[in-house]
């Protein structure tokens, strides 16, 4: 067993994620002593990312995307199943070492304290830090600048190294999330809606930064959207979830499909191809004016 | 004449796949601030010993009995002439000790302050909020009744108070603590239950109380430094040399909780250990604090935020520099306390609050303190 798994990567490398029967929900024991316990977020999950692969997971509201996102960056332990993070088990792996490993970027930067821009993208080096009697108050060494440096610049946040974070606009809160995420040197970065409330041009950065990272570095990106056509555009392959299990996983050729579609959404959707790159784009059917009209009147 | 194009050649005029690699970057920017802020640390806690240094000068020379700068030299470098003279035992026994407390208390609550706001996520946490200091001002309210106040050489009032503080930690960690977590709300709600309850038994306590003891209880809870044991002093200096060694060893992951728990535990702070540890110490240090000064109030809410606004947020600068701080505020307090309607005194608290409050004002209408945003 120990002689198949040393010798797994030299001819394929070990898969990012391995997941196996996942299943979790909510304690809501202490909310609500008498009876019904919390349905399962995810029921019976199993998928496995490859190395080097951005691999989106879509699915509609409710449906544990985010959930899993947790799972994975063991933010919340699952009732049952397993995780193998690159082959280790993720339950007997230390919180630091998995940092060093998955850099996980949560939907919004909230904070009421007055951090620097700095600061923050610094904190993205907690998990190497080297404590010690000289060392108390744990002051970053030159490699670590040298790391925040590169991915200042990588997301381009370079100038805003001064600012308070609370005086940015959300596109620039992504990127310095993003910078905080790249300063961990994950080998899986790991995205919660990165392009929600972004505006097209910041959607278009934040998209481009990630197809740069992903590229010059080999990185596994993980990334949950609502945003079926960025999914499409960017992923090599879709996991479609729905309550909490796997629908189907796939290109997003053979994924993003109406039926596929219809019966995870419930609605009817139209799917063509993107004028440039030919891969599937989705649209909501048009509204009919008159039946609009038909509505307004009605109510 | 016909070139033809090498294969490099030939790759580059290719349209290219992919956008560009950004260039190699030097990496000076940042390095340069950070060796700054590093060396600003340093300076900053330098200034801060300085002004300490002065303040407890300062301070010694004021006080119900005026002092020329020439006596207080000959005492304070004891020189043969000043030997039988008054004001080396007025500096020594009474004034350098409470101005001692003064310092230690101070910077007690003001670095408790700042780590419990920081861990609770709440610009409104000082070290009262816990519930430590009702437990502690119940204990010392039961030992005055049972006439335990001036037993152990005039330590029993401070160690009912610790007893109480001590039982009060282990109720609200009971009560706040699931599952080999501590969530943090539970912690608030822990920390205002215990608080209600322990202030209803105490009112419980004084209604059945005699007048003398009554006295006693009330000036107690007003907050004095006043007539400190050397034990006392090196109980409560030894205690915040520790809080502050552990909570500077946390200081970073302090930062990281403040900005969100799970954003922190994605990026390798274990929570559950950092948490229980700052719980751990602010509640120990608070109950040591209240034991033998009582209820001084509102330094461990605003010094922090004071520190805040001139020094950012960064907790590695933020807790020292707010110990040394609030050290500094209660002794000047404390000896305006003592100086201005001498010989009697004003509780100390009251000048804490009349100094403090209005300049806070004047900071966050002058200022942009984003805190509250």
């Amino acid at each position: 067993m120990s002689q198949q798994a040393s010798a797994s990567p030299m001819c394929f490398p070990l898969p990012a994620f391995e997941v196996r029967q996942l299943s979790f929900r909510y304690d809501a024991v202490r909310i609500r002593p008498f009876g019904d316990r919390s349905a399962w977020v995810i029921n019976g999950m199993g998928f496995t990312v490859r190395q080097g692969e951005i691999i989106g997971v879509i699915g509609p509201n409710g449906s544990g995307k985010s959930s899993l996102l947790k799972l994975l960056a063991k933010l919340v332990r699952p009732q049952e199943g397993t995780i193998r993070l690159f082959g280790a088990e993720l339950g007997a792996l230390s919180r630091e070492s998995i940092s060093r490993q998955v850099a996980y970027m949560p939907q919004d930067l909230s904070s009421d304290f007055p951090f620097s821009v700095l600061d923050m993208v610094l904190m993205g080096r907690f998990s190497y830090r080297r404590g010690g009697l000289w060392n108390l108050v744990g002051w970053e060494r030159r490699e670590d600048l040298a790391v925040v440096e590169e991915a200042m610049a990588q997301t381009d946040v370079t100038h805003l190294a001064n600012r308070m974070v609370d005086t940015l606009s959300a596109g620039e809160r992504q990127r310095v999330l993003l910078a905080r995420a790249l300063a961990q040197v994950p080998r899986v970065l790991m995205l919660d809606e990165p392009t929600a409330h972004l505006d097209l041009n910041h959607q278009l950065d934040v998209c481009r930064i990630l197809q740069r990272v992903h590229e010059q570095l080999q990185m596994t990106v993980l990334l949950v959207s609502h945003d079926i056509n960025l999914a499409s555009q960017y992923c090599d392959r879709i996991l479609v979830m729905k309550q909490g299990a796997v629908v189907c996983i796939g290109s997003p050729q053979e994924v993003i499909h109406p039926r596929v579609l219809t019966e995870v959404y419930g609605c009817q959707v139209l799917v063509d191809e993107h004028p440039e790159t030919g891969l599937p784009r989705v649209s909501l059917p048009g509204q009919d004016r008159h039946q609009t009209v038909a509505v307004s009147v009605r109510l | 004449m016909i070139v033809h194009p090498s294969p490099s050649q030939a790759s580059m005029s290719d349209p290219p796949m992919t956008i560009p690699p950004r260039p190699l970057q030097t990496y000076e920017g940042v390095a340069s601030w950070q060796a700054l802020r590093a060396r600003r640390w340093y300076a900053v806690m330098g200034l801060m010993m300085l002004l300490t240094c002065g303040a407890v000068v300062f301070c010694l020379q004021f006080g119900a009995h005026a002092l020329t700068m020439a006596q207080l030299w000959s005492a304070l470098t004891f020189s043969e002439a000043g030997r039988e003279d008054v004001a080396r035992v007025i500096l020594w026994e009474i004034r350098f000790p409470r101005i001692l407390m003064g310092l230690f208390v101070g910077a007690s609550l003001a670095i408790t302050g700042a780590a419990l706001q920081a861990l609770v996520r709440n610009p409104l946490a000082d070290p009262y909020v816990l519930g430590i200091s009702s437990g502690a001002a119940l204990g010392a309210t039961i030992g005055l009744a049972l006439g335990l106040g001036s037993i152990v050489g005039g330590l029993g009032l401070p160690l009912c108070a610790f007893i109480g503080g001590a039982l009060s930690i282990v109720l609200v960690y009971g009560i706040a603590a699931s599952q080999g977590r501590l969530p943090m709300h539970q912690l608030l709600l822990a920390g205002v239950i215990v608080n209600a309850v322990c202030s209803a038994l105490m009112m419980f306590a004084t209604s059945i109380l005699n007048p003398a003891s009554l006295y006693r209880v009330v000036l107690w809870l007003m907050g004095t430094l006043s007539a400190p044991s050397i034990l006392s002093l090196i109980g409560i200096g030894s205690c915040l040399l520790i809080a502050i060694l552990l909570l500077l060893r946390e200081s970073q992951a302090l930062n990281l909780l403040a900005v969100g728990e799970d954003a922190a535990r994605s990026l390798g702070v274990d929570s559950d250990r950092v948490q229980r540890t700052v719980f751990l110490v602010s509640a120990v240090l608070t109950g040591a604090v209240v034991s033998v000064s009582g209820m001084i109030g509102f330094v461990g809410m605003v010094v922090p935020h004071l520190v805040r606004i001139l020094c950012g947020a960064d907790h590695r600068l933020l807790l020292p520099v707010s110990a040394l701080g609030g050290g500094i505020l209660l002794m000047v307090a404390d000896t305006v306390a003592r100086t201005v309607v001498a010989p009697a005194e004003i509780p100390v608290g009251v000048i804490t609050s009349l100094i403090g409050g209005p300049f806070f004002i004047y900071l966050l209408m002058t200022r942009k303190y984003r805190f509250f945003a």
